[in-house]
């Protein structure tokens, strides 16, 4: 036997025992069914049984493998050193590495589903506007993705996560470990990330780094086409281009550090004992309402569309062009939500990954009952089901579940559905009818107020099963309530919507403020009336169709 | 009035977070950022807003 073999394999046999003998003190179990097996005793490896394992003999694999039963076997395992021959080190090495193989195929394939969300707000947003702006519509929608990806790359990814330190879960990325901190009432508060520039900056050239920085890129952008929604029809493309990589560079990475890089409201549970500090699995606040309070700033900056309101200030409904695209594109979101939601556990092994599959179906439901509640509603309301708002109750739903997903029982996640079904209505209302803040998708009110109820139902409905590898924002135990019992996690909830509203829209807003000064938000007045297809972007979406314009 | 409007918006913030260091008590920190939310959204809605309201297309 190698030196190495004669340390690690009376390790791991001791590790064993130990496990038995645990398992041995435990309280007796209820009765199991007469039909069960018996449970197999905890047996150690040794070395007798690595050379036992053989390979599936030449002859075997000649005729093919048309079970599977051949292919994968201890002949794929890495052995170290060839003299020596296969090790229990190299069992151990290629588990682990497995495990992380799955770690990284789940979160790349989830954030794959989330980079199709942008074909989904694409269609959705273009659905929703007039055909006379469809070009400039989808090209706004096009083209956030790349402005925001190159914005990111360059400054927003190194001030979002170049503090975040090792995540477990995906094999530790220590190399991100520089967050610049003040000290406010005695204790550390992180406020952005340092490294990380490029990919390139301090070792961050790295497998992990790239994962991460791809899964947090396509939450990104989710929340910069939030935007285009809102200031449609009438919003300058060079300014859209200039507005979203400000956005995608700095407003989205600051809030997105604090909540999820592990900056001050992500340590508001170790450093002021509120919960588990500001909990958001997968961004209703980081994502949706970042982009929603950006919106509202855009869509108060920009003002409404030609012909929304009347002199005396009354609501005109302006019908989009085609609600085939609408409800199309709310499917294809529903699709890409199954990446956004179950694919923030970054794990579907070890530290609680597999509660993935509780977040799809939490997920799911929500949608289901936002959408019954929004179809109730205006069916109630206005007597006839209104398609647009069904649409728009289906993603509220999703919205609202996407920071709960990962904390609440599926009764907790309808109710969340069912609520956020009737705010997107009441929502839409007020600020047509109220503020007068026009929004020709209603992204304000899918993502900005059913993104704070998310945040807030954390505070309400997390139920404390839920267990990420033992802690939380580095609390341990489970995130739980008020419901449930802790008070202190709506308060770390409520900072969050406060900081949303107080810091992340007046941020947005001096910037576009700026922009509007140095570059101007807004298409002059004839470009609007006749549509931003030729004026804006050269070409019509539908040269073939005759337009309805205005004089 | 948009100076106004940002700071009424931002002094919200500032409270919620201040909250943090005048009290331990979850119950006086929780009204504290309700009421500081309550600030926020008169900045944006009551300041803000109805400063651009004043200038909208639709009273030309």
């Amino acid at each position: 036997m190698n030196k190495r073999m004669s340390v690690v394999i009376p390790a791991f046999a001791l590790c064993l025992g130990v496990a038995a003998i645990a398992r041995a003190q435990t309280p007796a179990a209820p009765a199991a069914p007469a039909a069960a097996p018996p449970a197999a005793a905890p047996a150690a490896i040794t070395v007798d049984d690595l050379k036992a394992v053989a390979p599936p003999s030449a002859d075997a694999r000649a005729k093919g493998d048309p079970d599977g039963s051949l292919t994968g076997t201890v002949s794929d395992i890495t052995v170290s050193d060839a003299k020596a021959g296969l090790t229990l080190a190299d069992v151990l090495n290629q588990i682990g590495q497995n495990k992380i193989a799955v770690n990284f195929a789940w979160t790349l394939l989830c954030g794959f589903l989330i980079m199709f969300m942008q074909a989904g707000f694409a269609v959705v947003e273009t659905g929703l506007t007039r055909a006379k702006n469809a070009n400039h519509t989808m090209m706004m929608n096009f083209m956030v993705y790349g402005v925001g990806m190159g914005a990111y790359w360059l400054i927003g990814f190194a001030l979002q996560m170049g503090g975040v330190g090792a995540v477990a879960n995906l094999g530790g990325t220590s190399v991100l470990n520089a967050e610049h901190t003040i000290s406010l009432f005695g204790k550390d508060f992180g406020l952005w990330g340092n490294t990380g520039y490029l990919l390139m900056h301090h070792g961050t050239y790295d497998v992990a780094v790239m994962v991460i920085f791809l899964f947090q890129m396509v939450f990104m952008d989710t929340a910069l086409t939030i935007v285009t929604g809102t200031a449609a029809e009438r919003w300058k493309y060079l300014a859209f281009v200039v507005s979203s990589f400000v956005m995608g560079a700095f407003t989205y990475p600051i809030f997105a550090n604090w909540a999820w890089g592990g900056g001050w409201l992500a340590t508001l549970g170790t450093n002021f004992g509120l919960g588990h500090g500001y909990a958001d699995f997968a961004g209703s606040g980081v994502v949706h309402s970042v982009g929603a309070v950006t919106a509202l700033a855009m869509g108060i900056l920009i003002g409404p569309r030609i012909g929304k309101f009347t002199r005396d200030g009354k609501p005109n409904a302006i019908p989009g062009h085609d609600l085939t695209w609408v409800l199309t594109g709310c499917f294809i979101l529903a699709f890409g939500w199954f990446g956004f939601n179950p694919g923030s556990t970054l794990a579907l092994s070890g530290n609680g990954g597999l509660r993935a599959a509780s977040v799809a179906v939490d997920t799911m439901l929500a949608g289901m009952t936002g959408s019954f509640a929004s179809i109730l509603y205006m069916w109630i309301r206005y007597g006839k089901p209104d398609a647009s708002m069904t649409g728009n109750g289906f993603l509220a739903g999703l919205v609202a579940i996407t920071a709960p997903s990962g904390f609440v029982n599926p009764v907790g996640s309808a109710i969340i559905g069912l609520v956020a079904g009737v705010l997107v209505c009441l929502s839409v209302e007020f600020f047509d009818r109220v503020a007068r803040i026009d929004d020709p998708v209603g992204a304000i009110s899918v993502h900005g107020a059913n993104g704070l109820w998310g945040v807030i139902s954390v505070g309400l409905f997390a139920d404390g099963k839920s267990n990420y590898g033992g802690s939380w924002n580095g609390v341990a135990g489970n995130v739980t309530g008020l419901f449930y019992g802790d008070a202190g996690q709506l308060v770390a909830q409520l900072i969050g919507v406060a900081t949303l509203l107080g810091f992340v829209f007046t941020l947005s807003f001096v910037l576009n403020l700026a922009i509007d000064w140095v570059v101007g938000q807004r298409v002059p007045a004839q470009a609007e009336l006749e549509g931003l297809d030729i004026p804006e972007m050269g070409a019509l979406c539908y040269p073939d169709f005759v337009l309805k314009g205005e004089d | 009035m948009i100076l106004a409007g940002i700071v009424v918006t931002v002094a919200g913030w500032g409270l919620a977070v201040a909250s943090l260091g005048i009290t331990q008590s979850t119950g006086a920190r929780l009204g504290l950022v309700l009421v500081g939310i309550a600030i926020s959204l008169v900045g944006i809605l009551g300041v803000l807003n109805q400063h651009y309201m004043k200038h909208a297309i639709w009273k030309k």
